[in-house]
């Protein structure tokens, strides 16, 4: 079931510290051979200065207890450098620690850049070093410190695009503490800056677009209110635009947030048409399930589809999600995804028909006709639908809702009468203006 | 120059001049319209000069040959090809000839460069011909002293050889041509074996620059613009593919010498790309683009491998230039070091985006825009339909291309119709329909594509007009096939249209989709006798009047005799997919034509009478039913298509009636309003427009929030509307406009909407101007 993993395709736009919940993930669904995933650590974490895990993972890799010596040397290597920047932020550092020190901070950047100059000898250069020292504490995976450190540096920092990057920096550090109210928070801060920022070109506009919203998975996956508000943020036209060209496979997500949310939303019409239109550049069972409801009508494809979708789910990094409960461990997302899609498929269907045999319908909707009967009894109790049981026959029967002709005239006529109000109000306006000429 | 010489000149300039009086006229006539008989007369001079010389003088031929032994037997080597080439120099030539071979020691940088300073003095004035001052330059080359100095020469050269084609529509003849391209591959040659020497078009050089020897270090700054030459060279080729009969062989013949041109165009560009002058690279890379966009996988494959062959066979023409140039003496050696054969990648989309990759990093905009509209073109012949319409649409070449020049105009035609075809090819047809449809809304395909002149009744054409517009034409072998477009337009018409006019045969006025259509609908029904159809547009009208019945097959057939379809490649693939296609409508035409004779149908019937299967019927049916074009619901138990007819009574059918005309008055009420008070009448059919394009997101907010209703429901009414102020304005830009209704034609939806709209505006628009003058005046 390797075929719709989405990680060769997502990783690129990810900071390679938030790689390793997604090989994680895939090491305990064991999609691919433990060795391959090991060695692909491995990889990530050479250009990090994680050496400590990296040669943990060299020894459960190869079963040994020797570790190479260029492993060794980069610690020694990283330990000094680490060492370095530790005393050249130093200043700041222990100026940030003393609580009364910075309470002399104030709103305004320009005047505690001059305070700090004046009264603690701390120029630009420490504040540079602060920021490296936070750069090198992240690439040394104590999240937390870089969080605090950067957060530090954007109050002090004057330089923007620094101050985009440090925000990146905060970003990932949130993500990967899993604070996603906090992180929240820093997406949508990062999203006015990008929307607003003029970029050298509007491919790195898109770009950093791009990335926004694979970061943005973390978040919105594990955050409770992210099912909405993925909607918001991907369905924008800039976005969406931004997919389309160059991330369409993001529109799994989309489409699986479409189908989760209870409310429809009046954006759907238009998700089905992108839908429908990238087809030729990517498609994945959810993304075919939509088409097969909402394109072609084909309900039995559908079906088919939604099994497919449940595969997909279990082994995507983000949808898949456990929760563990006592001894079960249930993903969530997967059954509300069933119950909606089910939802889907029968609010389609019985638009276009007047009589249904139930036991057809069931099947289609992978129920028993037991629970069936009783759900269909639920929706139409629930006013959610407009129509009969005839037990006798094991049928469904809709009622036919035909447009009264007088509503529909009143409804045609109705607005004409405020236009005409209106445009005779602007005519005594201008007969009253004429006569003072 | 001795005094026997001399004597000898005088007495021939006599000659000739009392000679020249008893073909005055012609001559006359020559100068007053030289292309036409330009190589008879050149080559009828030059034969009276050798029959003068030939009898005044001895031999012509020995004279050089006495000469050189009077100069001890310089380097000349006395083959057989240099006396016939010697026959052929003029008088004046030879004159000089001698006059340098007296003496080669003494020849120095000097007197080169005086005799150069002279020739191109005398250049452009009367009395001097063209052909005889390229042979003095073509000779100069050959004594320069310095390979700067050659180079400058050969600049000059090719400048003279441009000069012979006196003119604009004419082309340059063609063995000037070859030598042009010849020339250009010598300064190549030097360029690459010099890197010191540059050629700028900037500054001014120093008088004595070429002076400097092939041992100087430091750069020599050499006037010149190679890409200037270059795209010079590329106009005369497509210049003289336009004059040529495409049916002759001489066309044939033509056309292989293009590789002669891509080599060049290549080297060029990889000497600009080594020195770092990327923005003229790309403008070399652009001409090649424009030379590859439009070949098939076949024809490219050919060029390939006719490019291979006459690599071979053009050494043989190299060689004895080679001897020419041994001849007399050539003190600047060049040896050839580009390479004189083309390197083609074995697939031209290679090719294509290695050309295209670097125009778009540094091309100017135009040439980008062009090389845009090439890739399209290129992506959308090779059946890349969604990445050819990505790039049309994020280009936003649409939006702009009436701002541009006319021929990226033109160009931008042809990728439309280009990519309409794919669309067509791969089973789009509304797409294909949308692309289609505004290149055939004015009936001037062939003026828009440049694929010939299309007679106007109404509007006379100034002479100066139609000399840009031939200018304009597109060589033969570049054209796309008309039938086959006008074949693949109607029939994608068909599709959308039969069905649309079944369901909305009541008022038949409310929604076209194609106005061009239903135009030639009309016309072969108004048709007393209908024999059997003979062009393509009977084929299609004899198709169409199958499928208003749903007789599928018939309309297949039909279609299927048509013999356009052998131009395409996958041929079968496309007929077979017409042939769903034509079953989809032909059923949903059915379905709405005769839905109210019927109850109940069933879906095995269905299957049965259109060959489809269950679950196509079914899916096709549940489409029309949730976009309720039909009322009618699945019995699911029965496999049945129940139909609910919602009958209005007489008195309610005249309710709606006079409820739409109300709001129709209330419109033209608020128009009326607005022209009179409301800021200039112009905005407001612009605000109409946005409106109606985004009727349902923008409609409710803004100035008016109630006309969304009315553009929902009953876009006909209000589009009346705007065409009054809308169309009128088009019009006036008649001639500006050739493509600048195809910016909406395109994306699918945007498409099919579009040209509705465009179709109602026409019916109205007499009434409505008429009454918006009113108004005004």
């Amino acid at each position: 079931m390797a075929t719709y993993d989405l990680t060769p395709r997502i990783a690129p736009n990810l900071d390679r510290h938030l790689v390793f919940p997604l090989l994680e993930f895939l090491q305990e669904r064991q999609l691919y051979p433990d060795e391959q995933i090991l060695k692909a650590k491995i990889e990530l974490l050479n250009k990090t200065n994680m050496v400590d895990y990296a040669m943990d993972i060299h020894k459960s890799l190869y079963h040994t207890d020797d570790v190479p010596q260029d492993m060794i040397d980069r610690r020694l290597e990283v330990v000094a450098r680490l060492k370095a920047l530790e005393d050249g932020a130093a200043p700041l550092v222990t100026f940030l620690q003393n609580p009364n020190a910075v309470q002399e901070l104030r709103a305004d950047k320009q005047y505690n850049l001059q305070m700090l100059n004046d009264r603690y000898q701390i120029g630009p250069d420490q504040i540079e070093a602060l920021y490296q020292y936070a750069k090198f504490q992240f690439e040394c995976g104590n999240y937390s410190g870089a969080a605090d450190y950067l957060y530090q540096y954007r109050a002090l920092c004057t330089n923007s695009e620094r101050s985009l990057s440090a925000l990146w920096g905060k970003l990932a550090a949130e993500i990967l503490m899993q604070n996603w109210d906090i992180a929240l928070e820093e997406l949508n801060r990062l999203k006015e800056i990008i929307d607003s920022k003029s970029f050298s070109s509007p491919l790195n506009q898109v770009q950093s677009r791009i990335w926004l919203m694979h970061w943005s998975l973390f978040i919105f996956f594990n955050h409770d209110n992210g099912r909405t508000q993925i909607i918001d943020l991907f369905n924008q036209d800039k976005y969406l635009n931004a997919i389309q060209t160059s991330a369409p496979h993001l529109l799994r997500y989309l489409a699986t947030a479409f189908i989760v949310n209870k409310r429809r939303r009046p954006q759907f019409k238009e998700f089905i048409k992108v839908i429908q239109q990238d087809q030729c550049s990517y498609k994945d069972p959810i993304t075919e399930f939509l088409a097969c409801v909402y394109v072609n009508y084909e309900f039995d494809g559908a079906q088919k589809k939604m099994k497919e979708c449940e595969e997909v789910i279990l082994n995507d990094p983000f949808l898949g999600k456990r929760v563990e409960e006592g001894n079960f461990s249930t993903v969530p997302l997967k059954d509300e995804f069933l119950e909606n899609a089910r939802l889907f498929i029968f609010e389609t269907y019985c638009r276009i028909h007047q009589r249904i045999e139930m036991r057809v319908l069931f099947e289609k909707l992978n129920l028993n006709y037991e629970d069936g009967e009783r759900w269909i009894v639920n929706l139409i109790r629930n006013s959610k639908l407009d129509a009969k049981i005839d037990s006798d026959t094991g049928t469904v029967i809709m009622e036919p809702n035909q447009p009264n002709v007088y509503e529909q005239l009143i409804d045609h006529t109705k607005a004409l009468q405020g236009r005409t109000y209106k445009l005779v109000g602007q005519l005594l306006e201008h007969a009253q203006a004429q006569p003072a000429r | 120059m001795s005094s026997s010489n001399h004597k000898a000149l005088n007495a021939m300039k006599q000659k000739l001049k009392k000679n020249n009086k008893q073909y005055e006229e012609l001559i006359n006539k020559y100068r007053e319209n030289p292309e036409s008989e330009e190589e008879k007369f050149e080559e009828e001079e030059e034969e009276e000069d050798e029959d003068e010389s030939g009898s005044e003088l001895e031999d012509p031929s020995q004279i050089p040959e006495s000469s050189d032994e009077d100069d001890e037997g310089e380097e000349l080597d006395d083959d057989a090809g240099d006396g016939a080439w010697e026959k052929k120099l003029s008088k004046k030539e030879k004159l000089m000839d001698r006059e340098f071979k007296k003496d080669p020691s003494e020849i120095t940088w000097d007197t080169v460069n005086k005799k150069f300073k002279e020739v191109m003095a005398a250049r452009g004035r009367k009395g001097t011909g063209k052909f005889e001052q390229v042979e003095q330059l073509t000779f100069l080359t050959k004594v320069a002293k310095t390979p700067a100095q050659k180079l400058e020469i050969l600049f000059s050269v090719i400048s003279a050889q441009f000069d012979v084609n006196p003119g604009l529509s004419g082309h340059m003849p063609i063995n000037v041509w070859k030598k042009c391209v010849q020339n250009m591959l010598v300064i190549l040659d030097i360029l690459v074996q010099y890197p010191n020497i540059v050629v700028d078009d900037m500054v001014e050089p120093d008088e004595n620059e070429t002076q400097k020897g092939a041992d100087h270090d430091g750069t020599i700054r050499v006037w010149g613009n190679l890409v200037a030459f270059l795209e010079r060279i590329d106009n005369e080729f497509f210049k003289s593919l336009q004059c040529i009969d495409p049916h002759t062989r001489e066309y044939v013949e033509r056309l292989r010498d293009e590789p002669l041109f891509l080599v060049v165009a290549q080297n060029v560009q990889e000497y600009l790309e080594r020195i770092g002058d990327l923005k003229s690279a790309a403008k070399v890379a652009l001409r090649r683009v424009e030379l590859v966009y439009y070949k098939p996988q076949e024809v490219y494959d050919a060029m390939r491998k006719l490019a291979e062959l006459s690599g071979d066979g053009e050494k043989d023409g190299d060689e004895t230039k080679v001897e020419e140039a041994r001849g007399p003496s050539s003190f600047v050696v060049t040896p050839e070091v580009v390479s004189r054969k083309p390197t083609f990648p074995d697939n031209s989309r290679a090719l294509m985006d290695i050309l295209v990759t670097l125009i778009y990093k540094s091309g100017d905009e135009r040439t980008k825009a062009l090389a845009m509209l090439c890739d399209i073109y290129h992506h959308a012949l090779f059946d890349e339909f969604s990445i050819a319409r990505d790039l049309l649409l994020m280009s936003h070449l649409q939006d702009n291309i009436q701002h541009m020049d006319v021929s990226t105009q033109i160009l931008f035609n042809r990728a439309m119709a280009q990519v309409g075809l794919c669309a067509f090819r791969v089973g789009l047809i509304a797409e294909g329909h949308g692309c289609l449809s505004e290149l055939y809304s004015g009936g001037r395909v062939k003026e828009l594509l440049a694929q010939g002149v299309s007679q106007n009744r109404y509007h006379e054409k100034t002479p100066e007009q139609e000399r840009l517009e031939r200018r304009r034409q597109m060589p033969y072998h570049m054209h796309i096939n008309l039938e086959l477009l006008e074949a693949v337009h109607l029939i994608s018409a068909m599709l959308l249209e039969v069905p649309n006019m079944a369901a909305n045969s009541l008022d038949a006025k409310r929604k076209v989709i194609s106005k061009t259509f239903r135009r030639l609908l009309e016309l072969s029904e108004r048709q007393t006798f209908t024999g059997p159809p003979e062009n393509v547009r009977d084929h299609v009208m004899a198709a169409t009047r199958a499928l208003c019945k749903g007789d599928f097959q018939k309309a297949l057939d039909v279609i299927n005799s048509l013999d356009v379809w052998k131009l395409l490649r996958n041929r079968e693939s496309v007929l077979e997919m017409l042939k769903a296609k034509i079953k989809e409508e032909a059923l949903r035409t059915y379905l709405f034509t005769y839905c109210s004779s019927y109850d109940t149908v069933s879906l095995d019937q269905l299957t049965k009478m259109f060959d489809l299967s269950d679950a196509q019927v079914h899916s096709m049916v549940s489409k029309m039913l949730v976009n309720e074009e039909l009322h009618a619901s699945w019995d699911q138990p029965t496999r049945c298509i129940v139909f609910h007819d919602v009958e209005y009574s007489r008195l309610q059918a005249l309710a709606f009636q006079l409820t739409e005309k109300l709001s129709i008055l209330a419109e033209s009420n608020e128009r009326a309003v607005e022209a009179r008070i409301g800021g200039g009448g112009l905005d407001l059919p612009l605000r109409r427009r946005d409106n109606q394009e985004y009727a349902p997101g923008t409609g409710g907010g803004g100035r008016w929030p109630d006309v969304s209703y009315n553009q929902g429901r009953q876009g006909g009414s209000g589009r009346t509307a705007y065409s009054g102020g809308g169309r009128p304005m088009a019009l006036g830009q008649a001639s500006r406009d050739r493509s600048s209704g195809q910016s909406r034609g395109t994306g699918g939806y945007s498409g099919r909407s579009g040209s509705g709209m465009r179709g109602s505006q026409m019916d109205a628009s007499a009434r409505m101007v008429s009454l918006n003058r009113g108004v005004r005046g």
